[in-house]
């Protein structure tokens, strides 16, 4: 029975079937109560977002797999303190932390929340060393600021540290050889499973020494009979990624390990955890099963389909023992990986264990080709981690701010890999930074159309990803309409995701509707009080409705969530200059200019601050730098120019409003402001001229009241001059 | 006292206040930041219902003409128009017939600066407080002082709905003479 109820609920599983997986895993349960049935339900409970009642159920727990599904649950309802106590029990000595890399990469999750920044980078360091295709650890060691070079990450160490594993697994393959690699898609899966359970290497260098020199073998695992050569069988419970796959048939591959769950917890820290046990009493029917499928393809030796699962489609390759053909057909493989468009991980994984079934067919199939073997892992290896490396760079340069150098790295990749909505929106962000609104634009409409191309469903997800950004774009561009199109698109789609507030409130904040705005943006940080551009954005409607208190309060939040979002540092800065504090001021600029130095933005507002505190010299070189960060931002020489009049270098500032004015010959306050130039060089009728001109290019209403009292003065000698205004 | 072009049949729009605000694009409400006061006020109808959004209720004034708002500022502030939401079908004889606007830095120094004549008004009334000359969009001062001077049908007290006070929008950066118009500049100007 215990069985039945087993298979049942994994099934359930990898349909979605959660509420009925929970009902029969409680009967399995209260039957047959072991810690293993436990943490199968507190897995039930986990995909159902039930966090609540798996850490109910694992508390106080000791198994590795158990601690780390609590820690996971505690996690997941914000009880940062137990979470860590699970994974590091002790602080005298260093247990392993359970979980392997996922483990390492939850426990940075959970120190970066708490606020400890050094020790949340040690431990993404740690889950990178273990498993070097734990990208988000890589994601967030870079958002922190501390990423090591992409090169020197997704090295020839972890190279090695990845061959080392798929060897390992091939060797206890052949030694154990249940594997069934060619029908079902279960089939990849469970490699994928293999190759991620050795993640730790120092463990699983000795689990699989042990077990290539003789494996201890409990007596309820369950022997081939028809491998003669072969009596060895490991029972398999490992995790496998259900995500993609459609398993009809239960996995017929046993792996004993010590229970844990491995890279999974990659994905599981994202909410997506679908972990798979198999138990170790796999019925008989299982066994004969795949004997009888291993008989197949030992009938079959030459020709041994392939399949190669992604979710939706199989794709069935004919693998011949000669090398030739190896490679091809793994970077065919890879190649079909790359299409995919959701996380790298997974389709690394499906690659890696993709390869490892053809590189065991083969090993089956040609035992003398081991040497193929290992120059077909070498290079799928290696050809994953210089995807990653690129990857790796781009994204480190992006948020270095470095955006010409990501854009630069990023051109390196294929066609195929460039057009997925991740780098595509990579790219985007990269052209936002710059301010460059147009291309950002460009990029972001190109997504836009690539995924109504392919599924409505995958517009969701990418409209969710880059519709914070996409609204601020096209609000910088001041295009109403597609912004408030945009936004009625994203509430129609899923009112429950934090961007889609965002863009709404940018629609709202476009016509100037403020208190509008930012009730949307509240409801953003409602729905997720970590979205630390949610609160700036609030700073940013406080700010506009001149209530600085707030507007410094949801800054300083935005802050207290990441330090590194150089838009708060720089929203209180402008806060400063509003309330003329301008030494507070030009701190947070200093601040903002460290984490972004390229930003002629905020260069330009440092050197206003300067100026008003009266470091003039300071406040122009400043200028200069602006000016020479970005060669198409005419404001610098604006200020330059107005800082110079002020100082009363009237020439020189006469002289950069000259070529100002060639450049920009539309804009109002230009002509103004050389109008007002010109008159104290008491050259009154070029100043006439320029009033004039700055009149006739629509000046706000309360400017054009100030040009027009200028230009009366003119004619008045100066003595009887008596403005506040001016 | 000038008698400026009376503003018969002001129809008012029920709404007006905030349609005007999108026409112009660079007005805002300044009341926010001001001291409002009234001369004399009935229980229950007192200063708080000029300020409350609700244009069922209204302050009445209880004393002798003339009935006087005081809206202080704390800095001097640029003004530009004046809302005022009367309704004659409502409030007949407590409608406000002649109104007078004055400026200056206190209750010593007050100047006239505009004075109308409503005849059975409905709705928002726009009140300019711009001069003839275009220099004086605007008007800079401390303090705004509404007086009703006297009502429809020779009612003693008034009724007044609702006031709003429209002045310039700031220039969004700091410390800056001229505001940017053309779009290139005003991309660079912000950061979000």
């Amino acid at each position: 029975m215990e069985n039945l109820l087993l298979n049942s609920v994994e099934k359930n599983l990898s349909q979605f079937m959660f509420t009925n997986a929970i009902f029969l895993c409680q009967r399995l349960l209260a039957q047959f109560p072991s810690e293993v049935n436990l943490q199968l339900l507190a897995r039930c409970y986990l995909s159902n977002s039930q966090a609540y009642s798996a850490y109910y159920i694992l508390k106080g727990s000791k198994m590795p797999q158990s601690r780390y599904l609590f820690a996971f649950s505690c996690f997941k309802l914000d009880l940062l303190g137990e979470a860590e106590t699970a994974l590091l029990p002790s602080k005298e000595y260093i247990e392993e932390v359970p979980g392997g890399a996922a483990g390492h990469y939850l426990l940075g999750l959970i120190y970066r929340y708490a606020g400890r920044k050094n020790s949340s980078i040690q431990q993404f360091r740690m889950a990178l060393s273990l498993d070097p295709l734990c990208w988000e650890a890589y994601g967030e060691l870079c958002s922190l600021g501390a990423a090591e070079e992409a090169s020197t990450v997704f090295s020839n160490v972890s190279s090695h540290c990845l061959q080392k594993t798929c060897v390992a697994q091939k060797v206890s393959f052949s030694e154990g050889a249940i594997i069934d690699q060619l029908t079902d898609s279960d089939k990849a899966s469970k490699d994928a499973r293999l190759w991620q359970t050795e993640d730790a290497p120092g463990e699983s260098q000795q689990d699989l020494k042990i077990k290539q020199f003789g494996p201890d073998i409990p007596p309820d695992t369950y022997r081939q009979l028809n491998n003669s050569s072969h009596t060895n069988v490991w029972d398999l419970k490992t995790p496998s990624p259900v995500l993609s796959q459609v398993l009809d048939a239960p996995p017929p591959l046993l792996y004993k390990n010590m229970r844990r769950p491995a890279v999974e917890g990659l994905m599981s820290v994202h909410g997506e955890s679908r972990r798979k046990y198999v138990s170790e009493e796999m019925s008989a029917e299982v066994a004969e099963e795949s004997g009888r499928r291993r008989s197949a393809r030992i009938a079959a030796r030459k020709k041994i389909p392939i399949s190669q699962s992604f979710g939706k489609d199989s794709q069935w390759l004919h693998l011949s023992p000669s090398e030739s053909n190896y490679v091809p057909s793994l970077s065919s493989m890879i190649g079909k990986c790359k299409i995919q468009s959701s996380k790298e991980a997974t389709t690394s994984d499906q690659s890696i264990s993709d390869r490892g079934s053809c590189v065991n067919d083969d090993e089956y199939s040609n035992p003398n080709g081991s040497s193929a073997d290992r120059f077909s892992l070498v290079s799928g290896i290696s050809e994953v981690l210089n995807l990653l490396k690129i990857l790796g760079d781009g994204h480190r340069h992006l948020l270095m701010y470095n955006c010409q150098e990501a854009l630069l790295v990023y051109q390196k990749l294929s066609q195929k890999q460039y057009n997925t909505h991740w780098v595509l929106m990579q790219v985007g962000k990269a052209y936002f930074e710059l301010q460059d609104y147009f291309n950002a634009d460009s990029v972001f409409t190109l997504v836009h159309q690539h995924c109504s191309l392919y599924r409505p469903a995958s517009i969701s997800m990418l409209l969710f990803c880059f519709s914070d950004f996409l609204s601020l774009v096209l609000k910088h561009l001041k295009e109403e309409m597609r912004l408030g199109y945009l936004a009625q698109e994203l509430i129609s789609v899923d009112r429950l995701s934090p961007e889609t507030w965002c863009a709404v409130g940018n629609c709202y904040s476009l016509r100037k509707d403020h208190e509008t705005a930012l009730k949307m943006f509240q409801r953003a940080i409602q729905l997720n009080e970590r979205f630390t551009y949610a609160h700036t954005l609030c700073g940013h409607e406080f700010a506009a409705l001149e209530e600085f208190e707030y507007a410094e309060r949801c800054y300083r939040r935005a802050l207290s969530i990441d330090t590194r979002h150089y838009n708060a540092w720089y929203g209180l800065g402008m806060t400063y200059l509003h309330l003329e504090k301008y030494e507070f001021a030009q701190n947070q600029f200093q601040m903002a200019l460290q984490i972004n130095p390229r930003s002629s933005v905020i260069m330009c507002y440092s050197g206003i601050a300067l100026h008003e505190s009266k470091r003039n010299d300071e406040a122009l070189k400043m200028m200069e730098k602006a000016i020479i960060a970005d060669t198409k931002n005419p404001l610098p020489k604006y200020y330059k120019a107005n800082i110079l009049a002020n100082l009363g270098d009237y020439h020189k500032a006469k002289k950069v409003l000259e070529e100002l004015k060639d450049c920009a010959p539309q804009e109002s306050s230009v002509h103004a402001l050389l109008g007002k130039i010109y008159k104290q060089l008491k050259l009154y009728d070029k100043a006439v001229l320029h009033f004039g001109t700055a009149l006739d290019l629509n000046p706000s209403p309360s400017d054009a009241a100030k040009i027009k009292a200028y230009m009366e003065r003119l004619i008045v000698p100066d003595e009887l001059e008596t403005e506040e205004n001016l | 006292m000038a008698t400026e072009s009376s503003e018969s049949e002001e129809e008012g729009k029920i709404r007006g206040g905030n349609d005007k605000l999108n026409i112009d694009d660079d007005l805002r409400e300044m009341g926010k930041n001001a001291a409002w006061s009234v001369s004399s006020c009935k229980p229950g109808n007192g200063v708080a219902t000029l300020r409350d959004d609700n244009l069922e209720t209204y302050w009445q004034s209880d004393g002798l003409q003339p009935h006087l708002i005081n809206i202080q500022f704390q800095k001097k502030v640029k003004l530009q128009l004046v809302f005022v939401y009367v309704d004659f079908k409502l409030d007949e004889s407590y409608t406000p017939s002649r109104i007078s606007i004055r400026a200056g830095d206190g209750f010593h120094n007050l100047k006239e600066i505009k004075s109308v004549e409503l005849v059975k008004p409905t709705g928002w009334v726009c009140l300019s407080l711009s001069g003839t000359d275009p220099r004086e969009t605007f008007v800079n001062t401390f303090m705004l002082q509404i007086a009703i001077l006297s009502n429809h049908l020779n009612g003693r007290d008034t009724h007044i709905r609702q006031i709003k006070v429209y002045g310039p929008r700031p220039n969004p950066i700091p410390r800056q003479p001229f505001q940017f118009t053309s779009a290139e500049f005003l991309t660079y100007s912000t950061l979000r």
